[in-house]
């Protein structure tokens, strides 16, 4: 081959290089976007619960609705685990909050499925109540959560949802949270003339007292634990990380937090 | 209501639990302690409990003083309303024998405090 010829064929394959790449270039980036568009929607690891897109922005849209209907007492509207709405209400919102997610015609959460506690010692206000209901003409659950301490009483939530009733017992008797005018509070789970409240941290794994039959006086007695070995502190922790993918995963994400779009102004 | 009001504790505004002042919350614990002290006559005969109603009075004040230096109004509500469940239950007939003998503690032996009670109650 001539010198010409091959300059030329070179030229060609770096113009027609050049054309290509300025006409590749705007199509490659879009099918960038798309993929990344689609990537949070389509999960492929097998371990990780599939979001459903339509879904959680219903349920973002939600949240937000809630919290422009109660500005009062929605202190956070957020997202754990993908799909699970979680209302973030002070102790005096929870029968306001309640009351409407019941009876608002777009909500209908009649069931009160669960009333649950959490004891964080080091926190202020120590105690969560945790609100769990279930919207059976919507298929759709919701959490309200609220806060108080040993001393702080929580209205009563049974004149919203009978079924708070037993529930709140419940609370009462693990972690020992005064509910003003429950009807009937009383312990549920505990023995008649046990002490403490089992479910605060602070209270040993082993309790204070031991039961057993006495046969001398023929009945059952209560006595102060005696262990024949001290208590062992068995660390649980495991020295490694247990869920590294994990690590920059918030546990829940915010819809709205008021506190920071008020900063924000 | 009572409940709708705040009162100060320290320099906090608190929500009461029911008392609102030191008057008041002195009044619940003396008409708990009335009600439990009329009590003790059908409690010694009905849970039929060796003990004779002089002892159970001692017992009514001793644990009532346990708790003579409590100040905080709340604390005190809550442990007055402690002792109203307790006395529902064993006027409810709700607690056993056994129950109302552990206010007694029958079985427990004291703990040895002088330094030769402690080597003779040692097993080595």
């Amino acid at each position: 081959m001539s010198y010409l010829l091959k300059r030329a064929l070179g030229a060609g394959c770096s113009m027609g290089r050049n054309v290509l790449n300025n006409a590749k270039s705007p199509m490659i980036q879009r099918i960038v976007t798309k993929t990344e568009q689609a990537a949070p929607q389509e999960e492929t690891r097998p371990t990780v619960a599939k979001v459903d897109p339509l879904q959680k922005s219903q349920l973002v849209d939600f949240g937000k609705y809630v919290a422009e209907c109660m500005p009062k007492y929605v202190q956070k509207v957020q997202l754990t685990a993908g799909n699970e709405l979680e209302v973030l209400v002070p102790p005096e919102g929870v029968l306001p909050v309640l009351q409407f997610l019941k009876d608002h015609h777009t909500a209908q959460f009649t069931n009160l499925v669960d009333i649950a506690g959490m004891d964080v010692p080091n926190r202020q206000y120590r105690f969560e109540i945790i609100y769990n209901l279930l919207s059976l003409r919507y298929n759709s659950r919701i959490r309200v959560k609220t806060y108080t301490d040993e001393l702080t009483p929580i209205e009563s939530a049974n004149d919203v949802f009978k079924a708070a009733n037993w529930y709140e017992r419940e609370i009462w008797d693990m972690f020992g949270v005064f509910f003003a005018n429950h009807p009937d509070l009383r312990r549920i789970l505990t023995d008649y003339g046990f002490e403490g409240h089992p479910f605060r941290k602070d209270f040993p794994l082993s309790g204070y007292v031991e039961v057993r039959y006495d046969d001398e006086q023929k009945r059952v007695v209560v006595e102060p634990l005696e262990l024949a070995q001290e208590f062992r502190r068995f660390e649980l922790s495991a020295p490694w990380e247990q869920f590294p993918n994990f690590r920059s995963n918030p546990a829940s994400e915010e819809i709205i937090n008021p506190g920071d779009d008020k900063t924000k102004q | 209501m009572a409940a709708k009001q705040a009162i100060q504790v320290g320099t906090k505004i608190v929500k009461p639990v029911l008392s609102t002042n030191h008057a008041e919350a002195r009044l619940r614990v003396l008409s708990l302690y009335k009600a439990w002290y009329r009590q003790i006559p059908y409690i010694v005969k009905e849970f039929d409990i060796p003990k004779s109603e002089n002892q159970c009075r001692e017992k009514l004040k001793e644990l009532f003083m346990t708790n003579k230096d409590v100040t905080d109004i709340r604390v005190i509500d809550l442990l007055v309303i402690k002792g109203q469940m307790e006395l529902q239950e064993s006027v409810n007939m709700w607690k056993q024998k056994g129950h109302i003998m552990a206010y007694f503690k029958p079985t427990e032996e004291p703990k040895p405090k002088g330094f030769l009670s402690k080597f003779f109650n040692s097993n080595e």
